[in-house]
């Protein structure tokens, strides 16, 4: 009896051994314009990936993290992304950090039956089964900012954004709110990715005197704009979607440069909870030499276990339809480092908690304001609804789903 | 038309004779039941390299044979590539038109070619001025295209989207007996290879015609080429749009093959590329050129794989080695070496002053 | 009012950049017709030795003329082991200096990492007529200016400057009067990667760096020696003033794309007009 118990669970155990291990395919920058803040993302995958393997892995099966470079450059994400739907044969994808090298890999995955998971805030909109978007959503960011610098510093607004499409829409969500909120938009100028001079951009801000400065620019150069302005004599109130939490500007700008800049996002390394204590000794463990635990690098630790999660909803399926069907039942949650996330089954992106802080003169980060849970309700509202119809369309505030 | 076909041999290229010809149809051969044997990922991978290998023969025109280094096949490429787009997306689908569009495409840099190059060469802008008059043809044009995000910026119902590329152009597609045939995967490599084929005899010929001969005269002593009476400008513009226009068959592939053009296609490092290829081979000879950029294509992606900031550098040292020590490019050095070889061997056979064809013209 | 003064010192910005941009480039161009494409990596060499000595204590200054040196010292050995065997091949240099680019780029990422700390922007701001401007940037003008005026004093009034000028008229006909050509050419080929390390020392405070920082150089270099030909003394200035007011004004009015565009239009239109650049031009107006 006993003995046949052991043989039992000898067999169980070579069983797991044999389960083929769950290919995760992950394609983020290493190096480029950005890398700076993509790194931390194959480092919180690392980190995730390594725990889940060593506490036996998803359903019995190991992870094996299968990862490229592909260097800031669309077509690489392309090219990578072929690479390990056929040569690799991957069951999930974790790619992508700008809105564009999304849009690049979304046509081919989006032929596929694998699950893809866009782990970075973004402009929002994107409606597509294969998709599931962790990252924050303007409805979560700015619906909660714009409106309290309005109130707190004045209604009239300058935006500067990147000149690509998540600066364009971005750029677009913050003129609805302030029109919305009865303010005034007195400039807005899109700036070419790779412009590192900003004398006139300065001084057009200087000429249209704005209460307070939505700043939206993305990438080595363009944050050479945080240097020159205050230089030059600006010193304004910012609002942003991207800073601290996520480009760590406080860290690598000398003080004052970042200071009176205000962000809402889902995660920043000063938040303190037990479980973001927790996750951020692990991180320092394995990466002491870590600058900056940002939003980039706690969103994809927080989405390998979320797809974690389905997969042991789905009892061990790895296939698309089983984890939307679980998805669809609005249980999918998880506890990340910063609080609870849920999926919401219309748009198949997930409700976050949200801190709002600001910067002050030596760069301490303060919160302001925190909110337990913001749901991802734009695009539900608008009419995207997944669990009926699938259109991978990308909406925005001047492009609305057709009424189905 | 049989002299014209004799002419795919002759001073301007290497590899002749029973061998060559022999080698050539043998990789032919191989390369028509290549799909048998492999993955559709590696049949797919294999087209894209291919796909690439028209701008390279261009260059290898314009630069190789008619001495104006050309820094700007991106340009072409991109122009052809947006153009296959933009027509593809508002008239293909519905109306089986891709092939049309790939054929508009091809004018529309041609086109483009021959305004660029009547402007340069008639303006005779010679040198190291021919590449950074290119080179700021390309990055005006990826300037110009990285603003165009917003959503003015639409030509029928095809956006042109900025930075991020468009995306979800229709791919090559002829009417078949039940629906569509798709050119995808392995059809897509067929029709590759087939165009390769044409447009790297087709080149042999033209470069060992007269047209050729000209051209390489013009290369090695425009004055004295002008002496004798040939108007070296036409020859000139001649070649430029013609190679440029392949760099545009390259886009228009590309395009069609990924459904996806972007302005990095066009910017500083993508235009770098065709040079890469061309001067690592062999820059004066059309068959080194296809086969060295095919190596140094499979060859970084390789390295890429391993480590891409590694492959990098090991490209930029490939690149520098070869530059320094053959300059002509590592194949063409093989060759002549080869070359020089056999004929000693045939020499010591056969004491006869040897008849070594004239390809003197394509040594420094 | 304001507008005024602040067109004019945008303007000043924009020519302040292009000269300190463009000179080292302009000078290798210049004296020995090669365009060298690891231009932007010297800047990037003297862009991260300043920054660096500034975050070892040193002070910005002899950081920044720390950062020029070193890239010089690179420069000059760069140019015994690589470069010199490219003189009568001017379009391969253009290749084989792409290729260094390409090392030296991957290099500094595999060494540094894509980012480095803040040194930050020394001076403060001053108001004007309801506007206010940064006081560094006129600091850079002054500079700019100064090494305009200092090249033109070692090419005219020095020995090295004298032997400098022979060699680039007739290089043959200079080795034979004497002149040590070969240390002619390693010492102008650091010179120029010198400039080039001193604009990336000075611009270090004001930017982010990166490796592939000189990036945001090279084209306004390029474009400034291009128009400008093969004099740096003669063609560069007319060349930058010219530009600087294109791009400042395209800017303003149409914004940062434009800004950029109106260069590489520029250029063309130039190098079609003006075959030799500025510098036939101005020779021409002076004989």
């Amino acid at each position: 009896m006993l003995l046949a118990t052991v043989a039992t669970l000898a067999t169980t155990a070579a069983l797991a051994q044999d389960k083929p291990p769950i290919k995760v395919g992950f394609l983020e920058d290493q190096s480029g314009e950005i890398a700076l803040l993509t790194l931390p993302k194959l480092r919180g995958a690392q980190l995730a990936v390594e725990e889940i393997n060593k506490a036996g892995g998803i359903d019995g099966r190991q992870l094996e993290l299968i990862a490229y470079d592909p260097q800031f450059d669309n077509a690489k994400f392309q090219e990578f992304t072929r690479r390990l739907i056929d040569s690799d044969e991957i069951d999930v994808l974790f790619a992508g950090a700008t809105s564009a090298s999304r849009e690049a890999v979304r046509p081919i995955i989006d032929r596929t039956d694998i699950p893809y998971f866009y782990t970075n805030q973004y402009e929002g909109g994107v409606c597509d089964a294969n998709m599931i978007g962790t990252g924050g959503l303007p409805e979560q960011q700015l619906s909660t900012l714009v409106p309290w610098m309005m109130e707190k510093y004045g209604k009239k607004v300058y935006t500067i954004a990147a000149d690509y499409n998540f600066g364009q829409i971005s750029a677009e969500w913050t003129r609805k709110l302030v029109e919305e909120n009865g303010g005034e938009i007195v400039g807005e100028e899109m700036i070419p990715l790779g412009v590192s001079q900003f004398g006139q951009t300065i001084q057009n801000i200087q000429a249209a005197k704005p209460d307070w400065l939505m700043t939206l620019v993305v990438g080595n150069s363009q944050a050479s704009f945080y240097e020159q302005a205050p230089a030059a004599g600006l010193k304004i109130p910012m609002g942003s979607s991207i800073t601290i939490g996520l480009g760590f500007e406080h860290k690598r700008f000398k003080p004052p440069a970042m200071e009176n800049m205000h962000v809402a996002m889902n995660w920043f390394e000063e938040v303190s909870s037990p479980d973001a204590d927790a996750f951020k000794q692990r991180w320092r463990a394995k990466f002491p030499e870590e600058t900056y635990i940002n939003d980039m690098g706690q969103n994809a630790y927080a989405a390998v276990y979320l797809y974690k999660k389905l997969v042991e909803m789905a009892e061990g399926s790895t296939e698309l339809a089983d984890l939307r069907t679980q998805i669809a039942t609005g249980q999918a949650c998880i506890d990340a480092p910063e609080g609870q996330i849920c999926i919401d089954p219309k748009s198949q992106h997930v409700s976050h908690r949200m801190w709002q802080v600001s910067v002050d003169a030596q760069h301490n980060v303060t919160v302001e304001r925190s909110w337990d849970k913001v749901e991802p309700y734009w695009l539900g509202e608008v009419g995207c609804d997944l669990t009926q119809y699938d259109p991978k369309e990308q909406y925005t505030p001047s492009y609305l789903p057709e009424p189905q | 038309m049989k002299n014209l076909l004799s002419l795919v041999n002759g001073p301007q290229t290497f590899g002749q004779g029973r061998t060559f010809w022999s080698a050539a149809l043998l990789l032919l051969v191989a390369a028509l039941f290549f799909p048998l044997f492999v993955s559709n990922y590696t049949v797919g991978n294999v087209a894209f390299f291919a796909v690439w290998v028209f701008m390279a023969l261009g260059l290898s025109l314009i630069w190789g044979y008619g001495g104006m280094l050309s820094f700007g096949q991106t340009a072409f490429f991109g122009m052809a590539g947006y153009s296959y787009g933009v027509i593809a997306i508002n008239f293909g689908q519905q109306s089986n038109l891709t092939f049309l569009s790939l054929i508009l495409a091809l004018v529309m840099a041609g086109l483009l070619a021959l305004l660029i190059g009547y402007f340069m060469i008639y303006g005779r802008i010679t040198g190291v001025f021919v590449g950074i008059v290119t080179l700021s043809l390309t990055l005006t044009l990826a300037t110009f295209v990285n603003q165009t995000a917003g959503p003015e910026w639409r030509i029928g119902r095809a956006r042109l989207n900025g930075y991020n590329g468009m995306t979800r152009i229709p791919p090559l597609s002829i009417p078949w007996v039940d629906g569509k045939l798709y050119f995808e995967g392995t059809a897509f490599y067929f029709l590759v290879l087939a165009l390769l084929v044409v447009t790297y005899l087709g080149l042999r010929i033209l470069v060992n015609s007269r047209f050729g001969n000209v051209l390489v005269a013009i290369r090695e002593n425009p004055d004295r080429a002008e002496l004798l009476g040939y108007d070296i400008r036409r020859y000139q513009l001649a070649a430029f749009v013609i190679g440029s226009t392949l760099a545009g068959l390259s886009g228009a592939l590309y395009t069609a093959w990924g459904q996806f053009i972007a302005p990095a296609s066009m910017a500083l490092p993508a235009a770098a590329m065709p040079i890469i290829w061309v001067a690592v081979g062999g820059r004066k000879d059309l068959t080194a050129t296809m086969v060295g950029t095919l190596l140094v294509l499979w060859l970084f992606q390789s390295l890429i794989v391993i480590s891409q900031q590694y492959a990098l550098i090991f490209i930029g040292a490939l690149l520098l080695v070869t530059i320094l020590f053959t300059p002509g490019g590592y194949l063409v050095w093989l060759m002549e070496h080869w070359q020089a070889y056999t004929e000693r061997r045939r020499e010591r056979a056969v004491p006869l002053p040897s008849g070594r064809p004239v390809a003197e013209g394509a040594a420094e | 009012m304001l507008q005024t003064i602040s067109y004019l010192y945008q303007v000043a910005d924009v020519f302040a950049f292009l000269v300190l941009a463009a000179a080292g480039l302009a000078i290798i161009f210049g004296m020995m017709g090669i365009i060298n494409m690891a231009h932007g990596e010297f800047i990037a060499v003297g862009a991260y030795v300043t920054t660096y000595s500034y975050q070892a204590g040193a002070p910005l200054v002899l950081g920044i003329l720390l950062g020029s040196a070193a890239a010089g010292l690179f420069g000059i050995a760069l140019e015994r082991t690589v470069v010199r065997r490219f003189y009568h091949r001017p379009i391969d240099s253009l290749v084989a200096t792409w290729g260094i680019s390409l090392i030296m780029t991957q290099g500094a990422l595999l060494l540094f990492g894509s980012g480095a700390p803040g040194v930050g922007t020394p001076f403060g701001s001053v108001a004007v007529a309801g506007g206010s401007f940064s006081i560094y940037r006129l600091v850079l003008l002054l500079i700019a200016v100064l090494v305009l005026a200092g090249l033109y004093l070692v090419f005219m009034k020095t020995r090295f400057g004298v032997h400098a000028r022979a060699t680039m008229q007739n290089a043959a006909m200079a080795r034979s009067l004497g002149v040590p050509v070969d240390r002619v050419y390693a010492a102008t080929f650091g010179l120029g990667a010198a400039l080039a390390g001193l604009a990336g020392g000075l611009y270090a405070p004001t930017m982010t760096l990166s490796p592939m920082m000189g990036g945001s150089f090279v084209i306004e270099a390029f474009v400034t020696v291009v128009a400008g030909g093969a004099d740096v003394l003669v063609g560069t200035p007319p060349a930058a003033i010219v530009l600087a007011v294109i791009k400042a004004t395209a800017t303003s009015f149409y914004g940062q794309v434009y800004g950029v565009m109106g260069l590489l239009v520029a250029v063309c239109i130039v190098v079609r007009v003006l075959p030799d650049g500025f510098t036939g031009w101005m020779t021409r107006r002076s004989t």
